[in-house]
């Protein structure tokens, strides 16, 4: 590798000969406090340099896993949405695609669509977050507030076709539970158009800061090389020069049939991170309306569940749009097997695998989150920049702790 | 996409603390507010928003496919005694029925129940800012079930939110026309 | 009124006039009450630019400018909590040792032209600048008292920065009484008075002036010392209680006497206004200076809403180099410019 980062190991000989080496102070950056986040990190600063970082996490460990072992399979829906909390459909997605790959089920084309549009609104939201949450690291309220602002369009948008605000739960095995209202299209495209034009302000005030430049410019550089070795995912690999979008490799959900760009920036520091998810922004408004424009016609449900349905189920399908549920998925029993699924979710790849011993719970179910890869970012990238730059570091690479520790 | 160049430093530099201040004074002058005077102006939720719901008492069959799917578990079937026991001649009267009881404490709101209860049992509205003093009130009777919950903001103003394309959210105030 | 004012013996006159002058005029109760209103307007001017309300609820129809009256009501019930290994005595009496000498200045910048009658008026720009400069060293002492480790790092990062900028602040001053030639405030009003305000005659002085000011009250984005994401406040991170109140209110005093400062060097103090006697020559151009000042504090807390915050090698550099430089500029201009005037 071009760089090579030299991290103090954590072995009981170095981390004793730190702690008693003269000029190094042990700083915990605990849970209570203002630029943590759920976790803790304990950093040795020599001076005003980080000389070592170790992230403490596990504070809001929920057990998905095991949890999952004990329930049917149509009950993990709501448990996985919850860990990644602002980019819930996506979570659901990647589940529900490795159930239905268990169950050897496809949906429909309209469902198909219909998910990736609330996707692709999930994975915005998401990034919005991130840079509400990057701008409150480095003091400024101001992109926070407005960041978190203009998530509220995008959320009454969903409030509209689902009824809740964040945990959808919206899709499930064989397609989506609810259709699109009337009007969802020409909303959707008002709120488009006022985030485009919000993407101006925000160039004034927060992008081109001289502030923000000074600030994250050169900080936690991670050159290709060094983020393939490390295994960092999604637009922190991205930003980082490497080109790759699972929605590209293993295409999923009718993302085939979109067209849009996998934007790559070549230095890996943390304003090119920042750039790229204003880039990603970008793209992801583009495949919402080129999904809006072709959106086909058809059922929401895979057709054989719609043949079990009974006449009152039906006609409130016919006429609200509303999918109810059958017998079948309540006491769903898949063939012996294992299945993978793999889903870009707006901090980077989210996978999934499920093993089935043909009963009614899954007997092992393994989810591995994005923010979970993105943490080698604090062991080797942090250590050599100064004190000041573990919140921009932190913020840049959009770590969510309940993602990471599920 | 390659980043930006390094930028010439003093010029850029001015440029961009001129667009800061000047973006920033124009909010101040003219600002879009996105709040509301919260529980003086109360948002006006769409109908099909995932709130309270009740039973209707003589849809239910009993199935209990509710206490089945509830992924929270906050679903109990409980046995009641039948008040009137029914008129048929060829068997007994049946003497208990099974009716679900939610534990407002554990449910969240994913309607999974709903969806699931084969003769729309459930019917539902769009409260869902309820709070309770003491924590057993979290799980109602169920004569307390079979009564839809009443909002507590009756007598605010009611806001409905629309997509605006300047402000992005903008609040229009709801006229009953009654 | 005017028989009671014959009533008192004249000798008591200038007594009860610089009384007046440090307790009540530019002085004690007017920083009081300024405090609540400029606490109130940057969270009102944060909150505008921010896409929301700000402080509302406390008193709603006049737009919540009680909201400091409630807070302070609501610390004076708490527990003030001194830490185990904390060093008690800095601990407990510094923060009225800063206000005290946050407050000293104003007494020393005159905001009339009966100022002369009162106070002696012949040093003091030398004054008010040498008791500003204190401050920095209070801070310094104090985030070594409380027994944490964000507190002294707070205190190492005060002290880095009160020596890289306090030297482009006093290049400035510099270049004013270069500009006016006298280190007598009055004076300098007159002048300004006469031809034209401080502002215009050289900008780049008060320019960096204004930076050293942000910089010495911990105004975003300088705010490196307390409020951090790396240190939760810096300095003052164990008070609570009434002592909060106090740590929190003291840069905004600081503000007011650099503001104030600033207002008579450099936007003409009291210029269109002179008048004689106690109430002409006092009062009245008194309240014009101060309006000038509180327009300068207003300018400065809305930064709060449009930055984020520097970082501290970066800032120690930059007031090496560019605002150093800006400074030697400034004092060129001030020597041009002084053959002019």
């Amino acid at each position: 590798m071009t760089q090579e980062i030299k991290t103090i190991p954590f072995t009981y000989e170095a981390l004793s000969q730190l702690k008693m080496s003269e000029g190094v102070l042990e700083l915990q950056i605990g849970p209570a406090h203002a630029g943590s986040g759920h976790m803790r990190i304990v950093a040795w600063v020599e001076g005003d340099t980080v000389v070592k970082v170790d992230p403490d996490i596990g504070f809001v460990h929920r057990g998905v896993e095991k949890l999952s072992e004990d329930r049917i399979y149509i009950k993990a829906i709501p448990m996985v949405e919850r860990p990644s909390l602002v980019d819930t459909v996506n979570a659901n997605l990647g589940y529900v695609m490795a159930l239905e790959r268990l169950l050897g089920i496809e949906p429909p084309p309209r469902a198909q669509y219909i998910r990736v549009i609330t996707a692709e609104i999930s994975r915005i939201m998401s990034h919005l977050y991130g840079i509400a949450i990057y701008g409150i690291f480095m003091g400024s309220s101001t992109v926070f507030m407005w960041a978190m602002a203009d998530r509220e369009p995008f959320i009454d948008l969903l409030q509209e076709l689902t009824g809740a605000r964040i945990t959808y739960s919206h899709i499930i095995p064989g397609g989506v539970r609810w259709d699109l209202p009337k009007d969802f299209a020409e909303n959707a495209e008002i709120a488009l158009k006022y985030l485009e034009n919000r993407t101006k302000d925000y160039e004034k005030v927060w992008i081109n800061n001289p502030v923000v430049v000074a600030r994250s410019m050169g900080v936690g550089k991670l050159s290709a090389e060094g983020a393939i070795r490390l295994g960092v995912v999604g637009p922190n690999l991205r930003a980082s020069g490497v080109k790759y979008d699972i929605r590209k490799e293993e295409p999923y959900a009718a993302y085939e049939e979109f067209d849009f760009e996998v934007p790559t920036f070549k230095e890996g520091d943390s304003y090119s991170r920042l750039l790229q998810r204003v880039e990603e922004i970008k793209q992801s408004i583009h495949i919402i309306r080129q999904a809006l424009k072709r959106l086909p016609d058809g059922k929401i449900i895979y057709e054989d569940y719609y043949k079990r349905m009974s006449p009152l189920m039906k006609k409130i399908y016919d006429e609200k749009g509303r999918v109810k549920f059958t017998l079948m998925l309540t006491s769903l029993s898949p063939p012996k097997g294992e299945a993978v699924s793999r889903v870009e979710g707006g901090r980077g790849e989210m996978f999934y695998y499920l093993v089935s011993d043909g009963g009614k719970a899954p007997y092992r179910f393994r989810v591995v989150t994005p923010s979970f890869r993105n943490l080698p970012f604090f062991t080797h990238v942090m250590p050599g920049h100064k004190l000041a730059d573990i919140p921009v570091i932190y913020g840049s690479i959009d770590y969510f702790p309940p993602e990471a520790d599920r | 996409m390659a980043e930006k160049s390094q930028k010439k430093s003093p010029l850029s530099d001015v440029k961009g603390h001129i667009g800061a201040l000047s973006t920033g004074f124009k909010y101040l002058i003219d600002p879009h507010r996105i709040t509301l005077d919260y529980p003086a102006e109360v948002m006006e939720l769409p109908s099909n928003y995932r709130g309270f719901f009740r039973l209707i008492d003589e849809k239910c069959i009993g199935c209990s496919l509710c206490e089945i799917v509830c992924p929270s578990n906050a679903i109990v079937m409980t046995q009641l005694p039948v008040a009137q026991p029914a008129q048929d001649a060829t068997r007994p009267p049946p003497k208990f029925k099974k009716r679900p009881l939610v534990d407002w404490g554990m449910c969240i709101f994913c309607y999974f129940c709903v969806d699931v209860c084969p003769t729309e049992a459930f019917e539902p509205s769009q409260v869902h800012d309820i709070s309770y003093f003491k924590e057993s009130d979290y799980r109602p009777t169920f004569d307390a079930f079979l009564k839809l919950p009443e909002s507590p903001f009756k007598g605010s103003k009611k806001v409905v939110p629309k997509v605006d394309e300047k402000k992005g959210i903008r609040y229009e105030e709801k006229v009953n026309k009654n | 009124m005017m028989d009671f004012l014959n009533l008192i013996p004249v000798t008591w006159l200038p007594l009860l006039e610089s009384v007046f002058y440090a307790l009540v005029f530019p002085g004690f109760i007017a920083i009081l009450l300024l405090a609540f209103f400029i606490i109130w307007f940057e969270r009102k001017a944060a909150a505008r630019v921010q896409m929301r309300y700000g402080p509302l609820w406390v008193s709603k129809r006049t737009g919540g400018i009680a909201q400091l009256l409630a807070d302070m009501i609501r610390f004076s019930f708490q527990e003030f909590i001194v830490p185990e290994g904390a060093d008690l005595i800095p601990f407990v009496f510094l923060p009225g040792f800063l206000l005290a000498f946050s407050v000293l200045p104003t007494l020393f910048i005159p905001i009339g032209p009966y100022y002369s009658h009162i106070f002696p008026a012949g040093y003091t720009l030398l004054l008010s600048v040498a008791f500003t400069l204190v401050i920095p060293v209070y801070l310094v002492v104090l985030g070594w008292a409380a027994d944490n480790k964000f507190s002294f790092i707070g205190a190492l990062r005060e002290a880095y920065l009160l020596i890289s900028y306090e030297v482009p602040f006093i290049l400035a001053i510099a270049s004013a009484f270069l500009l006016y030639g006298t280190l007598n405030l009055v004076e300098v009003v007159t002048i300004q008075e006469r031809s034209l305000p401080g502002i215009i005659l050289n900008p780049v002085a008060a320019l960096v002036f204004l930076i050293a000011v942000i910089r010495a009250t911990g105004r975003v984005p300088y705010d490196i010392v307390e409020a951090d994401s790396e240190l939760v406040f810096g300095p003052y991170v164990e008070y609570s209680s009434l002592m909060f109140g106090f740590v929190m209110g003291v840069p905004y005093i600081e503000l007011y006497s650099y503001s104030l400062l600033f207002s008579v060097l450099f936007l003409g103090g009291w210029a269109p206004i002179t008048g004689v006697g106690f109430l002409g020559g006092l009062i009245i151009p008194g309240i014009v200076t101060f309006v000038k000042a509180v327009i300068v504090m207003c300018a400065l807390v809305f930064l709060r809403g449009v930055y984020p915050r520097y970082k501290l090698d970066k800032a120690v550099r930059a007031g090496w180099s560019w605002v150093f430089y800006l400074a030697l500029i400034a004092l060129l201009l001030s020597a041009f410019m002084s053959r002019v005037l």
